[in-house]
């Protein structure tokens, strides 16, 4: 039920068999014994009317949703029969599987697909990888961690650290650092609580923070705020960089980002000029065609003005632990040319693949390609706790693929919105059901206990992985099904088996000190996961002009590109759409598109809502809390107006995820895609993407009226 | 003030709107979705792009002088003596509503039975479950004398009024007025 920050230690109360409460657990060292409201509701979401007990075999037409029950032994003789029949007559890349958010079972995923013969791990295309590509390209690590407990500023940029992780620590450093005196500056549309919190809120208009980046990086350039001896000494091509901002003035990044240009001046004054500064960057540059551009501007900035790897900067030197290494059951050592070659829509391109998690497709070229057939269309698809017509753009082209395609497998704890069109649907277990995996967090690793009985003919999504392999041949590479068996291979090197673990009740804490900082030579030279090895930095300094991007066909330098339709780059549409559209991913109850369904999450935002300034609101003679539809030159969806005072006026923002009733409250679902904010945002090939990371935006025009 | 009267602290400069102690409270009490002891509410002020937003966590503050008990005329609410938790007894209550009348933060919850429920502090637990659940400790739970430790040292201070609420607060000011269910 989490996002990909999962891993609390939870203490389950249990009454004759029956989960009955949650509470935190003060030992683990991730959360400390706090929460989030997802998991005090984990009992309306394990006993959920909606969970899947029974395979099921699809007997009605593709979409209509009727199914016969089957066993989990026939369920997956039909997915292994059908698999090698395609492998055989399309070869293993015919098979994707579509990620979900990062998981603890994603490497079992990429296990599977290594030994089939298939690359296709199809990756969102807008979530976190889109970051760490940039960073690591440009600073030769695919992660930069603010020191807030020491930082003097710090700026949250298009990220959310109140409603991801909530209570695993960053948060809470930064309001204690906030109490001590740092200041808080937060870039983002509209007053979120960490901008309800903060200092200073910089209301930036959606899909515009690159070139608010490189109107700083002008400033820094032109005022000579930058670190010259860290220029000099480890950054390569910084005099490219100074004719090539010129053009990307304050003025000209205001009229884009509908910012004062004091606002942007003072801020790359503040950054350049405060020594303990740190950014923490979050999902805004993921979703946004400009991703690449916004990220390596970013990377740039932290870099030139001296900010990374000194205390209270971005840290990139790993702590220093006495915890083994946990082995991944990833056969990442398998890759081969071939593999990436045959990639069917490489989420990055291939010559920088496989990246850190493994190879990539992008999500929606996997589907795209079953209805294009370029360069060869996916035959088999296997979505395990994703669900593809709600959470990536252009759902109607989704479901017209899923029409189309082949073989559709999905997998979920309980009723999803892709369901209709599978072939087979596999249930699964919750974490309550599962004395395995093991948690490992930081420097904490825990043993997972079973706590109530499974309620039907399921098993986890371990073992799915497992039995499946079995079945196809693949044993030898599986542990030959026995989950104790894999479980106690990763573990090999702490000297202990996961029973032996379990006798740790709460597991157990390795110490970690905190990393010395600045060994920039070493840093530099971090090897990249591609086949070649090579390293990430060619020159071993901070690729300021990036020849490796030169080399293969990219902008060398970052630039700036505009999402498909904005007040600045499309003004023609302003007359008929007037207000700029975006959505958040993720809210303080629901994750993405799951949690609609669990009645005390439901209650606290019981409709799909579009936040709208009060004055925007009246000059369309919408009330708070009407009913509006949201139009834009692609699609029109429904929500409920609220009023929000902390909105740009020009700007409106919903929330991706909705299509779920909750039958306990009487609340409907939008099944029919009308409360589905991807609906509004384009997806032509040649304005929707990327071109270096695959990014697709979340930002359009749109026009509210009432309902 | 009672003896050992238990209350709360609430620190608007680390409130963010998060709702853990609202579904930890629910769970806790196997409350329905519809019926909330606690709940935050928002608080906006100014005018775009100087507009503030201030969050408050609100339940029963277990007043030293419940308006609610004073209005009740079937004698259901009542306030212990031991640790000052206003109480109310679910045989005695005919959901006549007047507690909720009198109530200056509109606390009182109704059920489908008509009964009046709310906050009593978790009184079979160890700790109140929404301030054990607060993951920013911006809610907190413990005696006056304790509390009145903690706001001292956070620059706060009791809330004021003539009902005598047991309730602490630090942060941003939020106008009295402000501070209630909607």
């Amino acid at each position: 039920m989490c996002g990909p920050t999962a891993g609390c230690g939870i203490y389950a109360r249990v009454r004759d068999g029956k989960l009955v409460g949650i509470e935190g657990m003060p030992e683990s060292p991730r959360n400390k014994g706090k929460l989030c409201p997802r998991a005090f509701a984990s009992m309306q979401w394990l006993y959920s009317p909606d969970r899947l007990k029974y395979p099921l075999r699809r007997v009605g037409k593709k979409g209509d949703g009727e199914f016969e029950r089957i066993s989990w032994d026939e369920a997956l003789d039909l997915i292994a029969a059908r698999l090698l029949e395609q492998k055989q007559q399309y070869g293993p890349e015919s098979l994707a599987i579509l990620s979900p958010a990062r998981r603890s079972y994603s490497d079992y995923l990429y296990r599977f697909l290594v030994v089939h013969g298939s690359p296709n791990y199809g990756h969102s295309g807008i979530c976190a990888i889109q970051r760490a590509f940039g960073l690591a390209y440009t600073l030769g690590t695919p992660r930069t961690a603010p020191d807030y407990a020491r930082a003097e500023l710090i700026i949250v940029w298009g990220a959310n650290p109140v409603y991801s992780g909530t209570p695993q620590g960053a948060l809470q450093s930064m309001l204690d650092a906030r109490e001590r005196g740092a200041r808080l500056v937060v870039i983002k549309p509209e007053m979120q609580p960490d901008a309800a919190l903060a200092d200073e809120w910089v209301p930036i208009r959606p899909g515009t923070d690159g070139a608010l980046a490189l109107a700083m990086l002008n400033v820094v350039v032109n005022e000579k705020l930058y670190d010259g001896e860290f220029v000099d000494r480890w950054c390569y091509g910084f005099d490219r960089l100074v004719p090539h901002v010129q053009r990307y003035t304050p003025e000209w990044a205001s009229t884009i980002c509908g910012l004062p240009v004091e606002q942007i001046v003072g801020l790359a004054r503040r950054y350049a000029r405060t020594p303990a500064a740190c950014i923490n960057m979050g999902n805004a540059f993921d979703q946004v065609v400009d991703s690449s551009n916004a990220v390596r501007s970013v990377a740039i900035l932290m870099a030139i003005t001296g900010h990374l790897d000194v205390p209270g900067g971005n840290i990139i030197s790993a702590a220093p632990s006495t915890m083994p290494a946990v082995k991944s059951v990833h056969l990442r050592e398998r890759y081969t040319q071939e593999m990436v070659d045959r990639l069917v829509g490489p989420e990055i391109p291939r010559c920088f693949q496989p990246f850190i998690e493994g190879t990539s497709s992008a999500y929606y070229r996997c589907l795209d390609s079953v209805l294009t057939g370029k360069p060869y269309p996916i035959r088999g698809i296997i979505a395990p706790g994703t669900q593809p017509t709600v959470i990536t753009r252009g759902p109607r082209r989704v479901v017209e693929a899923l029409e189309k395609l082949d073989f559709f497998v999905v997998m979920d704890v309980m009723q999803n919105a892709a369901m209709p069109w599978a072939d087979l649907v596999i249930p699964v277990a919750t974490m309550y059901e599962c004395d395995h995996p093991f948690e490992v967090a930081g420097n904490w690793l825990m043993a997972r206990n079973q706590v109530v009985e499974r309620m039907g003919d399921y098993r986890s999504d371990y073992e799915f992985w497992l039995d499946l392999a079995v079945r196809m041949g693949y044993g030898a590479d599986f542990w030959n099904g026995s989950i104790e068996a894999c479980m106690d291979y990763q573990l090999g090197n702490f000297g202990m088996t996961l029973a032996e673990l379990r006798s740790h009740p709460t597991g157990i804490v390795y110490e970690s000190r905190p990393p010395e900082l600045g060994d920039f030579a070493r840093l530099f030279s971090a090897r990249s996961p591609r086949l070649s090895g090579a390293p990430y930095l060619p020159q071993g300094k901070v690729a300021v002009y990036n020849t490796s991007f030169a080399a293969a066909g990219f902008s060398p330098l970052p630039g700036w590109a505009p999402p498909p339709e904005s007040p600045a780059s499309t003004p023609e549409l302003l007359p008929k759409y007037p207000l700029v559209f975006t959505d958040a991913h993720t809210s303080e109850v629901y994750n993405a598109g799951w949690l609609r369904n669990v009645p005390y999450l439901r209650a606290v935002q019981p409709d799909p809502w579009v936040h709208i300034h009060p004055d925007t609101a009246r000059a369309r003679g919408v009330d708070d809390g009407d009913w509006v539809i949201i139009e834009s030159p692609h699609g029109r969806i429904q929500a409920r107006a609220v009023y929000f005072p902390g909105i740009r006026p020009d700007t409106v923002m919903g929330l991706q995820g909705w299509w779920q009733g909750c039958a306990e409250l009487g609340l409907a679902g939008y099944a029919d895609g009308s409360a589905n904010t991807n609906n509004l945002y384009s997806v032509d090939p040649a304005k929707a993407f990327d071109p270096l990371v695959t990014a697709m935006p979340k930002q359009t025009l749109v026009e509210v009226r009432r309902a | 003030m009672t003896k050992g009267q238990r209350g709360f602290l609430f620190d608007a400069g680390r409130c963010v709107l998060c709702h853990a102690c609202e579904v930890a409270c629910q769970a806790a009490h196997g409350l329905s979705p519809q019926m909330q002891w606690r709940k935050v509410v928002e608080v906006w002020e100014g005018h775009f792009p100087a507009v503030t937003r201030t969050f408050v966590s609100i339940s029963c503050l277990h007043c030293a002088h419940p308006p609610c008990q004073r209005a009740c005329p079937s004698g259901a609410i009542s306030k212990r003596t031991e640790n000052g938790v206003v109480v109310v007894d679910g045989q005695l209550c005919t959901g006549c509503r007047e507690c909720y009348e009198a109530c200056p933060r509109r606390v009182p919850q109704f059920g489908a039975d008509g009964v009046m429920g709310k906050c009593d502090l978790c009184l079979d637990r160890a700790a109140p479950a929404c301030a054990a659940a607060c993951p920013t400790a911006a809610l907190r739970s413990g005696t006056m004398a304790e509390l009145a430790d903690l706001a001292r040292k956070r620059g706060g201070k009791r809330l004021a009024g003539a009902e005598g609420p047991a309730l602490f607060v630090c942060g941003p000011q939020i106008p009295v007025e402000l501070m209630r269910l909607p």
